[in-house]
């Protein structure tokens, strides 16, 4: 115990505790009683050897009766809180059977109404050492009020005798015990939501507190009690810090919709952009000043991401579409030139769409991943008959703009064969032979040649046909074309890199 | 019609070959004589660097994958008018090059010649 001197006197502060009215009593944090002055072992009717030492809750067990583990356990909890948080607390009204001698020397539990006050006591260096409870048996007190309550006219008596203080204290620790649940509950929610939530406090956004999404958020570093500037520098770097200092200082809130912030979302990975919605709230104190920032908000990445992807297919889309109308534009108004009568333009038009359409029908089969070329020759030559047309080579797979543009070439090769050439005479064949030479670079050569047809003349004009396939080939395929009208029979020579790669696009 | 047009030396840059086909056609119908086509942004920057002799060009946006604006500085650079075709609208243009002469994919024959007569600053005879 400790002794001060205070003007002329010396106090010893153990006589004055034992020689206290009320009664005080020392727990360990463990619970076990270190010490207690004279009134309370009175009050328990105890003795000091049997108390000192012993676990309080081995001796006094709240007895049997159905409210005995409510009971027992509303002081067990006002013990944790005061270890938990080193803070006083209070238990205006509680009800606990503590066990005494009866007249007949047998041991039995008596109720007991209490009202106590739990107090931490901290040594030099702040670690909690001992639990002061100060508590007062008020059953007494209790008893005369219900007594008195049965009675007509109570009302003044019981609350003379502090019933009505009584009972008030009562509803207010109900009423603390309900609001601690609720905060308890509250917090789990606040911690367990999907929206990032923090408070920062003070002018330089200290944060006091934040949920597990935020710390998500943030590639779980260490935030609290650290002030945002040193904890998130690279938010303070994209203006989130003016934005702080701004909500701070004029009490404004602040709204943030689709922002992008670059954060570090692991402890040493690479800065990776965030879109957030979010809102900065001020926290105002009692007189109205501003005193921190509550910050809540969702994490939009996906949805925004989302966006530039839609629309960056839709613009694509419509490139596409654009350029295959211009495509079927330019095959209408060639076709035009070379076919003057409506009836064979027509008809020219539709099988040139329809040759277009057939490779299409094969990608879309590939889930545009490709197309062999054997299968695009026998699309564009089936009407022919595979007995007229021979078909000779190894597997080639084509990316679908190769695809799209050998479709185009055979069946202009294969119309141009039907209506001049080999097919147009009922003994006449083609041969298309093919290979793949310079197997590092890939090189496929591909051989039209027609026999047993008609005495073949260069023709006077190029036409539409060959200026196609002449442009297809040097054009969309980056290789070469030779077109050979020997007398005995037609003969296209295509030569064409196969690893072009992404050098084309569609 | 389109006098203003005749024998005009116009680079055609264009990798879908039939849309090609089909501009290197109207071109010959004015009058020009096309150059190209021409189906690669690098190709299509050679000839601008090579050919001495051009009056005007006319650019697809999106050449085999690559934007064609490299080609539009050089040919400005050089002082040669030029028109670029697209079929992503209007809004497919930075803003650099909005107020550019543009024919929208699919385009009329009376669209080129306009875009070529504004870009060139020839009056429409």
């Amino acid at each position: 115990m400790r002794v001060v001197q205070t003007l002329d006197q010396t106090i010893d502060f153990e006589t004055a505790f034992e020689a206290s009215p009320n009664p005080y009593m020392l727990l360990t944090p463990d619970l076990r009683f270190a010490g207690m002055n004279s009134a309370y072992l009175a009050m328990v009717g105890a003795t000091r050897e049997q108390l000192l030492g012993a676990r309080l809750f081995d001796l006094y067990d709240a007895g049997p009766g159905q409210e005995a583990p409510e009971n027992l356990r509303q002081l067990r909890n006002s013990f944790e809180k005061v270890l938990a948080t080193g803070e006083r607390d209070h238990l205006a009204l509680f009800h606990y059977a503590i066990p005494v001698v009866g007249p007949d020397g047998s041991v039995v539990h008596e109720d007991r109404y209490w009202s106590a006050t739990h107090t931490p006591l901290h040594d030099a260096a702040g670690t909690l050492v001992l639990i002061l409870q100060h508590a007062t048996d008020i059953t007494e007190l209790e008893h005369l009020r219900r007594g008195r309550l049965a009675e007509p006219g109570a009302g003044a008596l019981d609350l003379m005798l502090g019933g009505g203080l009584i009972n008030r204290a009562r509803k207010v620790q109900e009423a603390n015990r309900r609001l601690e649940l609720e905060r308890k509950r509250l917090l789990e929610m606040f911690m367990q939501a999907p929206g990032f939530v923090a408070m920062l406090s003070g002018p330089d956004h200290v944060f006091q507190m934040h949920n597990t999404a935020y710390g998500q958020l943030l590639g779980r570093r260490d935030l609290l009690g650290k002030p945002v500037r040193d904890a998130v520098p690279e938010a303070a770097n994209q203006g989130f810090l003016e934005l702080l200092d701004t909500v701070f200082a004029t009490g404004e809130p602040f709204e943030g919709r689709n922002s992008p912030i670059e954060l570090h979302r692991q402890p040493s990975g690479p800065p990776e952009v965030a879109w957030l919605d979010f809102i900065y709230q001020p926290v105002r104190d009692d007189d109205g000043r501003v005193v921190g920032i509550f910050v809540q908000g969702h994490e939009v990445t996906q949805t925004v991401l989302a966006g530039h992807r839609q629309k960056l297919m839709i613009d694509e889309l419509n490139h596409r579409v654009k350029n295959t109308l211009a495509t079927v534009q330019s095959i209408a108004i060639q076709t035009a030139r070379s076919h003057p009568d409506p009836t064979t333009f027509a008809d020219s038009f539709q099988q040139r769409l329809l040759a277009l359409s057939h490779t299409h029908d094969l990608l879309t089969r590939s889930h545009w991943e490709g197309a062999d070329l054997r299968a695009v020759l026998e699309h564009e030559t089936s009407t022919h008959g595979p007995l007229r047309i021979a078909l000779n080579g190894p597997p080639v797979a084509l990316d679908p703009a190769s695809a799209l543009s050998f479709g185009m070439i055979f069946h202009e090769l294969a119309t141009n064969a039907a209506r001049y050439g080999a097919l147009s005479c009922p003994d006449g064949r083609v041969l298309v032979d093919w290979s793949v030479s310079n197997q590092a670079e890939g090189r496929l050569a591909v051989i039209w040649r027609e026999t047993g047809g008609p005495v073949v003349t260069p023709p006077t004009r190029r036409g539409f046909g060959s200026r196609l396939i002449e442009q297809n080939v040097r054009h969309d395929l980056a290789g070469e074309a030779k077109l050979g009208y020997a007398s005995d029979g037609f003969v296209a020579e295509l030569s064409v890199p196969l690893d072009r790669g992404a050098q084309h696009h569609g | 019609m389109a006098e203003g047009l005749a024998g005009r030396r116009v680079l055609l840059v264009e990798d879908e070959s039939l849309v090609a086909m089909l501009l290197e056609t109207i071109l010959e119908d004015m009058g020009c004589i096309p150059v190209g086509p021409i189906a690669t942004v690098d190709e299509a920057l050679a000839a601008v660097a090579d050919d001495a002799l051009l009056d005007a060009a006319l650019l697809d946006v999106n050449v085999a994958g690559h934007e064609v604006f490299p080609v539009a500085e050089a040919l400005r650079a050089r002082g040669v008018p030029f028109v670029f075709s697209t079929g992503y609208g209007q809004g497919g243009l930075p803003d650099a090059w909005r107020d550019q002469a543009t024919i929208q994919k699919p385009f009329t024959e009376n669209a080129i010649r306009d875009a070529l007569f504004k870009a060139m600053g020839v009056a429409d005879v």
